[in-house]
């Protein structure tokens, strides 16, 4: 297996992160001032001590910027800087360039900010109440919901919540800018979607996209919180940069950047499903709200996926899924790894879960009867047909690899012995749309450069965040060219050499850019096929070769047919160049047939579908709410993969990441808004403990998917969403805690204080007389 | 006067001058060092307070003839203090153009994605690389729960650890070792108290006890330190200015650790990681708490002198200091009192600890055999976690009946607090379920915890009465004696 290509980089410590970059000793150190309130006027500024401070080059407000003040993606809703009125938490009010940080700090104790607070929304709750929607509602459905409901036998209701979810990227948001030639500006950024950077700076300078540059290396950690967030940080860094023609770094610290960046959306769900003595559903209505913060972001697309995703892997035949965002005084929230799925993923696998309870029967078994069929009931509420369906394999392999049903016995046995500790099971499924669902952002672009020394120079338009994007680009480059990987060299992403690219997200980097690098590649075998025909038809005598049965294999291009006529790839190269053929080409992808009608709910959105499914087995102590997670299988569908190494580490730190969502990754606010969990002493994402104790992991062999490069499949978010496994195994030993007939009082993360408490409800009805 | 700090860096000694160079403050921290300079960024800042690894470098300190090798946090760890030491950085491992042995089985297992905390986890696994062969599941992850990774989910970072340290630690470190102990000794053959006086910092590191005290009767508002991982925060997190600084952590008396027929005395300057090992094997009870202490990058610098000198109500070492009958010895100039740490503590984080004072000493008290004692700590996450709860119980039983107990709780309110009530309750009656079940009761009724960032006040109260049945629980009676399950 090919190692990740910077592994060695990553391991001495010699991989360049944009604060390691050297420059020059102008260089300024830039400090964001934010509103430390959620909703008020803000009625003085005064910063004329702080700007006398020594060392200090420049303090901006709103005035000073010479563009247009925002910095909303698609809603130009999100202000670069605060005006008048602050709207939430962590909004940009000043912004400090010093000589070094400690002086930027100095300045900041000078400056005098008065409010005037107003009434402010801090909880979807509120927000419900005064229906204080970001946009009209969206609607998705199909069928007869009302006889749905009437046709089955038994009906139950309920809301769920999910909590938000810190990025937590080690990484904290960094932007350095460099001023060129007149307007010209150079911003090195961490940021997933480096052409709206560009968009963003030059709309706030007032400036054109050909004089904004960005580029970015790599990036320490991402999972959507530089989606949007990056252009932030990189807008403000402009401004200042700007302001002082020199070069100016912000480099958020961690507690800032947890206070001032948004987080995964919280939603609160209301859902009503209808269901025969057999456990299949026959009708399910969800309310998916979200908590949408202080502007639009990306908030109406993850709304959209989330209730893209209200089905997860089951066939519904009567079904309305209803999604509301809602404005509140929090931070804006923002994309994260599964965008909008978890959420609404966590409120069917709910509803299972307390069918099964109230059948008395396995999960698992609910499961399995409601899944997507291959040849009918193989339809999605939004009318796009489940091809490859995936789910009956995976649940046969696992089910036996698992030993899920003889653990099932154990695990009773275990239950019954035992007062204090208990153990709990489940198997959960994912079943994730592959494409953005605003179907014109699935495009991309790549340029790829053949030197005369026969060495190749790839760029394109993805952004390598750890992922593991450049690795499989590397792959992929190295399979049509030929030619061995130490010859290749993938490019810092940079927006003067690929335009209007999308952002890295969606689990598609690979699936797009890797197919536009193909697309370059190909047009320049086709030159190169063309030349060599030619040279061949020259050097050799009989019959000519034909343009494509040309074939570029283990370094060297020659014909299938007559696989004596053949040529080194050096040689090729370095006479083609002789013979004035370009080496260079662009390449462009778009994925084909797909499209989804927002008002009407229904069409192709996705291009496919990726498939998971992981049993989890946990155990927890009935006494402190502490548990640990004893096994995990999981079998995960990546096609083809285009490399087992990264692919299962994508597996591995998706599941973890969704464990630590479901588990300890508490965010607690206080009554006006602050966050209080802002540093990682308080906010706990997993660490090497909490994985399980037996942990396996395999993909999916043997199935490879058609129409993606190389027949692979997208893994980037899919695997977050296995972690309900774990969360659902959970609430299964809180409910052997009561011999499962109460339903436990369970919610989203299911942190040591939910177990508990939920524990001891189910304790006291027990003492109940019946 | 001694003003300057040296400690060894790429093989070579370092010498900063603080009379002369004005670039680093005393407080300046290793990290920032680390990274003013241009060959050494691998280094980085995830979080500033020693929750997240991605800052580790391993320091060799001299142990005899040899270096031991320990991993810490650099943001927490100020200039001087690395003073006779020698620092290694993720640069520094590889030799001759050929990875670490660390290095290529992170690369060989993917252990890395992004990248950016890498670093850190390789200097936790050259760390244990060193000081483990063969290492257990149960080591590496130890070993390994201060770094943070938000990317790869550890399982292939815990196959590389596994995968690499199978041999005796040997590597180019061992061949240089000789060459490194002489410029260690050499450095440290100087014992001048270090006076590092700038124009708002005053820093001194004494070298033994008698010139500490004298310092802390001339300077009685210096901030003592020893591994600084709490006061450190001041500055990284608040930005307070430290002003006046009196650093003990050269001080070879205050890590002495001794034990008698009455009991155990354990230096205040003794690393919890260290206290740990001592522990291990004669009182259980407090190495079970210090194996859940922060991570071990913490407890390599953390000692347990700075534990009951913060005084912290979340402290994790105070509940079973009172659950033994612990006693604080303080020491000035001109006195030593023993003072038992129930009445050391005074209030939120107020101690009774004069103005010239330092706790010199920690002694245990041997128990009787009836004495029982267990310790409990509830956290979000198992590791790398403040307390939630934490309590210490101490019990012993005589024909059923309980003739001494003790309940510390720690969590539960401004000071760590014994549940008097229920002990009395208890105290008298016969050890059984239904007893336990309502003294239970009156320790939930006994505080009134907070609500915070870690958990609401009801979920305090629950653990706590809990934890009173998990005690029980895991004590049982056979033939009319108490025994630990």
């Amino acid at each position: 297996m090919q190692e990740h290509e910077s592994a060695i980089l990553h391991c001495t410590g010699e991989a360049v992160f944009i604060n390691d970059m050297p420059v020059s000793e102008n260089l300024l150190i830039g400090h964001v001032i934010y509103s430390k309130h959620a909703h008020a006027k803000i009625l003085e500024i005064d910063f004329s001590d702080a700007v006398k401070l020594k060392g200090v080059h420049s303090i901006l407000s709103y005035k000073e910027i010479p563009g247009i003040n925002q910095m909303g993606p698609i809603i130009h809703d999100e202000l670069c800087m605060v005006e008048n009125e602050v709207t939430s938490i962590g909004q940009a009010i000043l912004l400090i360039a010093a000589d070094s940080k400690e002086i930027a700090i100095e300045a900041e104790k000078l400056i005098e900010i008065k409010y005037e607070p107003l009434e402010a929304i801090l909880s979807i709750e509120s927000a419900i109440e005064k229906y204080n929607l970001l946009a009209p509602k969206r609607k998705i459905e199909r069928g007869n919901l009302q006889k749905g409901f009437e046709d089955s036998a038994h009906i139950i209701e309920g809301t769920l919540k999910t909590g938000a979810q810190e990025h937590w990227y080690l990484e904290t948001q960094i932007c350095l800018c460099i001023p060129g030639e007149g307007n010209e500006i150079k911003a090195y950024s961490s940021t997933q979607h480096p052409s709206e950077t560009q968009a963003i700076i030059a709309e706030v300078l007032g400036i054109s996209s050909k004089d904004v540059e960005v580029e970015v290396k790599r990036i320490g950690g991402a999972f959507g919180g530089k989606e949007t967030e990056a252009n932030h940080i990189a807008a403000w860094c402009a401004l200042l940069c700007n302001a002082t023609k020199r070069p100016v770094k912000i480099h958020l610290f961690r507690d800032d950047d947890q206070i001032i960046t948004g987080k995964r959306h919280r939603f609160l769900s209301k859902y009503k499903v209808g269901f025969n003595d057999e456990g299949i559903i026959n009708a399910y209505s969800v309310e998916l709200n979200s908590d949408a913060g202080s502007a639009t972001d990306l908030s109406m697309a993850i709304l959209e996926r989330a209730m893209l995703h209200a089905d997860n892997s089951y066939f519904i035949p009567n079904i309305k899924i209803i999604g509301r965002a809602y404005k509140t005084n929090m931070p804006s929230n923002v994309a994260m790894r599964g965008f909008g799925g978890p959420q609404a993923i966590a409120v069917i696998e709910t509803a299972i879960d307390k069918i099964a309870r109230y059948l008395k029967m396995d999960s698992a078994e609910i499961r399995y009867k409601n899944f997507y069929k291959i040849e009918n009931n193989n339809i999605s509420p939004y009318g796009q047909c489940i091809e490859n369906n995936r789910l009956f394999i995976l649940f046969d392999k696992l089910i036996k690899s698992s030993d899920y049903i003889k653990r099932r016995e154990e695990i009773n046995e275990f239950n019954k012995s035992n007062e204090f500790y208990k153990k709990g099971m489940a198997i959960t499924p994912v079943k994730f749309g592959i494409s953005f669902t605003t179907s014109f952002l699935n495009q991309a672009g790549a340029l790829v450069n053949i030197y005369k020394d026969g060495t190749v120079l790839v760029n394109h338009g993805g952004t390598e965040m750890g992922q593991g994007l450049n690795t499989k680009i590397l792959k992929i480059t190295s399979k049509e060219l030929g030619i061995k990987l130490v010859k290749i060299k993938v490019n810092a992403t940079n927006t003067s050499k690929i335009p209007n690219t999308s952002a890295t997200a969606a689990s598609s980097g690979s699936d797009l850019n890797g197919m536009a690098v193909k697309n370059a590649i190909e047009t320049i075998k086709s030159r190169l096929s063309e030349f060599v025909v030619d040279e061949f038809r020259k050097k050799y005598e009989g019959i000519c070769s034909k343009k494509h049965n040309i074939k570029f294999e283990n370094n060297f291009v020659y014909d299938i047919k007559i696989p004596e006529r053949k040529i080194s790839f050096n040689e090729l190269i370095s006479n083609a160049y002789l013979n004035q053929i370009s080496l260079s080409s662009t390449g462009y992808y778009k994925t084909p047939n797909i499209g989804f009608d927002r008002e009407k709910g229904q069409g192709k959105p996705f291009h496919y579908f990726a498939y998971g499914m992981a049993v989890s087995e946990v155990i927890v102590d009935t006494l402190t709410g502490y548990n640990k997670i004893l096994r995990t299988d999981i079998l995960h569908d990546a096609g083809d993969t285009l490399n087992k190494g990264i692919d299962k580490g994508q597996v591995i730190g998706g599941f973890i990441q969704g464990t630590g969502w479901v588990t300890t990754e508490d965010i607690k606010w206080d009554s006006d808004g602050h966050l209080l969990n802002h540093s990682p002493d308080t906010y706990k994402i997993p660490t090497i403990q909490d994985i399980p104790e037996d942990f396996r992991i395999e993909l999916l062999e043997g199935y490879p998917n058609e129409n993606t490069i190389r027949k692979s499949k997208a893994v980037g978010e899919p695997p977050l969403m296995l972690a309900f496994s774990v969360w659902l195994a959970i609430k299964d030993a809180i409910s052997a805690v009561g011999n499962h007939e109460f339903e436990p009082d369970f919610s989203l993360p299911a942190t040591n204080e939910v177990i508990l408490l939920s524990i001891e409800k189910i304790r006291k009805l027990q003492k109940e007389p019946a | 006067m001694n003003n300057s700090v040296k400690f060894v860096l790429d093989d070579k000694i370092i010498e900063l001058d603080f009379s002369r160079d004005l670039k680093y403050k005393p407080t300046t921290t290793v990290l920032n060092y680390l990274r003013d300079l241009s060959d050494h960024k691998g280094v980085k800042e995830g979080c500033a307070e020693g929750d997240c690894g991605a800052c580790t470098v391993a320091l060799g300190e001299l142990d005899g003839n040899k270096i031991s090798y320990k991993a810490v946090d650099s943001c927490l760890v100020f200039l001087p203090m690395i003073h006779g030491k020698q620092i290694i950085t993720v640069e520094n491992l590889k030799n001759k153009g050929e990875l670490h042995p660390v290095q290529s089985a992170m690369v060989e297992c993917f252990g890395s994605q992004c990248g950016y905390c890498t670093p850190g986890f390789i200097m936790s696994l050259f760390a244990l690389y060193k000081n483990h062969n063969n290492p257990s599941k149960g080591i590496v992850e130890d070993a390994l729960s201060g770094n943070l990774c938000r990317c790869t989910g550890y399982q292939f970072i815990l196959y590389s650890a596994l995968m690499a340290c199978q041999n005796d630690g040997a590597d180019h470190f061992s061949e240089k070792e000789t060459q490194i102990v002489k410029l260690l000794k050499e450095i440290n053959k100087d014992k001048k108290t270090i006076s590092l006086i700038t124009n708002n910092q005053c820093y001194f590191k004494p070298f033994n006890l008698d010139d500490a005290l004298l310092l802390r009767k001339n300077y009685p508002d210096a901030i003592l330190i020893n591994g600084a991982s709490d006061i450190a925060l001041r500055q990284t997190k608040n930005n307070e200015l430290l002003k006046d600084i009196i650093d003990l952590s050269a001080i070879d008396e205050l890590k002495r650790f001794e034990e008698n027929d009455d009991g155990y005395y354990f230096g205040s300057g003794l690393s919890l990681e260290a206290l740990k090992n001592y522990s291990e094997k004669k009182l259980k009870p407090l190495y079970d708490i210090l194996k859940v202490f922060g991570s071990l990058q913490i407890r390599n610098l953390a000692t347990i002198g700075g534990n009951i000198g913060s005084a912290s109500p979340i402290g994790d070492t105070l509940p079973v200091l009172i659950a033994y009958g612990a006693k604080v010895i303080l020491q000035s100039a001109e006195s030593r009192r023993d003072v038992s740490i129930e009445e050391y503590i005074k209030g939120y984080r107020k101690t009774d600890l004069r103005k010239d004072e330092i706790i010199t000493s920690v002694f245990i008290p041997k128990l009787n055999e009836k004495s029982k004692i267990k310790t409990y700590k509830v956290s979000k996450r198992k590791d790398l976690d403040i307390s939630t709860v934490s309590s210490a119980f101490r019990v012993s039983v005589e024909n059923e009946i309980v003739k001494d107990i003790c309940m510390a709780y720690g969590g539960m309110a401004e000071i760590t607090k014994r549940a008097k009530t229920a002990e009395t309750y208890l105290l008298k009656k016969k050890w059984s379920r239904t007893n336990i079940e309502v003294a239970m009761e009156l320790i939930y009724n006994e505080f009134e915890p907070l609500s915070d960032a870690r958990a609401e006040s009801e979920f305090r109260r629950v653990a706590a009465k809990n934890l009173l049945m998990k005690f029980f629980n895991d004590l049982q009676i056979n033939n009319g004696i108490l025994k630990l399950v």
